[in-house]
């Protein structure tokens, strides 16, 4: 078995359902209910931590998120990844704070997101144009694209 | 139900807790690079490995992480202020974002199609 962590926590969420199914004296569909909510929190979050204990210890290797194939860091990555982060904490703050799922999805939000992503888009598209459109090699006589530096770097 | 919105609660805090700090570890240790975060690739015919380019420090880069920390920290502390609802984005504050993002861009195009302005 190549990932007995996962089949835990499935395990464990549905032994969550079949207690919550058995317990109280609450009317059945107000069970059901109770038991699928609490199963699919207890999966997501075991999952999520699964995850999340991977990345600290390594498992899951991240050196390379804002970096792009030259090795350099990416500023439009690291733009999407502050933006995600803000916009992930803010509708965690306003789903606890509200109790419900904003609906819709405010404009601010697309926009942030949009900017961001579209930044990185058009970056990649100037990136590959100007590898493509590159001159011939240098009077030194050395070749192109050795692989340390700028083949597609810091988009 | 009050006790799952609870739970629901501190699994997501733990879980976004979880998943920020680990990211802004390996940021500030070293574990996710930050190296030639300002640098840009600029054409040079010259350059001395041979690829056509070099890197040199962009002033483009530079204004648009400013740019990007100040609207990200704006936004922020709106919802902190008021976690009731989505704070509402000033007209300004887009098109600074946007004519941010157009200058950077226009300067990394620039650059690579045509080397540093002025040579």
């Amino acid at each position: 078995m190549k990932n007995p962590e996962f089949v835990w926590s499935t395990i464990l969420a549905v032994a969550v359902t079949l207690v919550i199914a058995f317990w109280g004296h609450t009317d059945p569909a107000t069970k059901v209910k109770l038991a699928l909510s609490y199963a699919g929190l207890v999966l997501l979050f075991l999952f999520g931590f699964l995850i999340l204990a991977a990345i600290a210890s390594g498992k899951i290797d991240i050196s390379l998120l804002l970096a792009e194939s030259g090795g350099g860091a990416s500023m439009s990555r690291f733009q999407l990844l502050i933006f995600t982060f803000v916009i992930g904490l803010s509708f965690f703050l306003i789903v606890v704070s509200t109790g419900k799922f904003p609906d819709p999805i405010p404009s601010g939000v697309v926009t942030l997101l949009g900017v961001s992503a579209s930044t990185y888009g058009v970056s990649k598209g100037i990136q590959a144009t100007g590898m493509a459109s590159k001159g011939p090699p240098n009077p030194n006589g050395q070749a192109q694209g050795n692989g340390q530096g700028h083949d597609g770097d810091h988009p | 139900m009050n006790s799952l919105v609870k739970l629901a609660s501190w699994a997501g805090l733990v879980l976004f807790g979880g998943f920020f700090s680990v990211v802004l570890w390996k940021l500030l240790t070293g574990g996710i690079s930050l190296s030639y975060l300002l640098d840009g690739d600029v054409r040079d015919p010259n350059s001395p490995d041979g690829s056509g380019f070099s890197t040199s420090p962009s002033a483009g880069r530079a204004q648009t992480l400013a740019v990007t920390l100040f609207v990200a920290g704006w936004y922020l502390l709106q919802v902190i202020h008021n976690p009731r609802q989505f704070p509402h984005l000033p007209n300004a504050l887009v098109g600074s974002l946007a004519g941010s993002q157009i200058l950077y861009l226009g300067g990394k195009a620039h650059s690579m199609l045509f080397g540093k302005p002025g040579e």
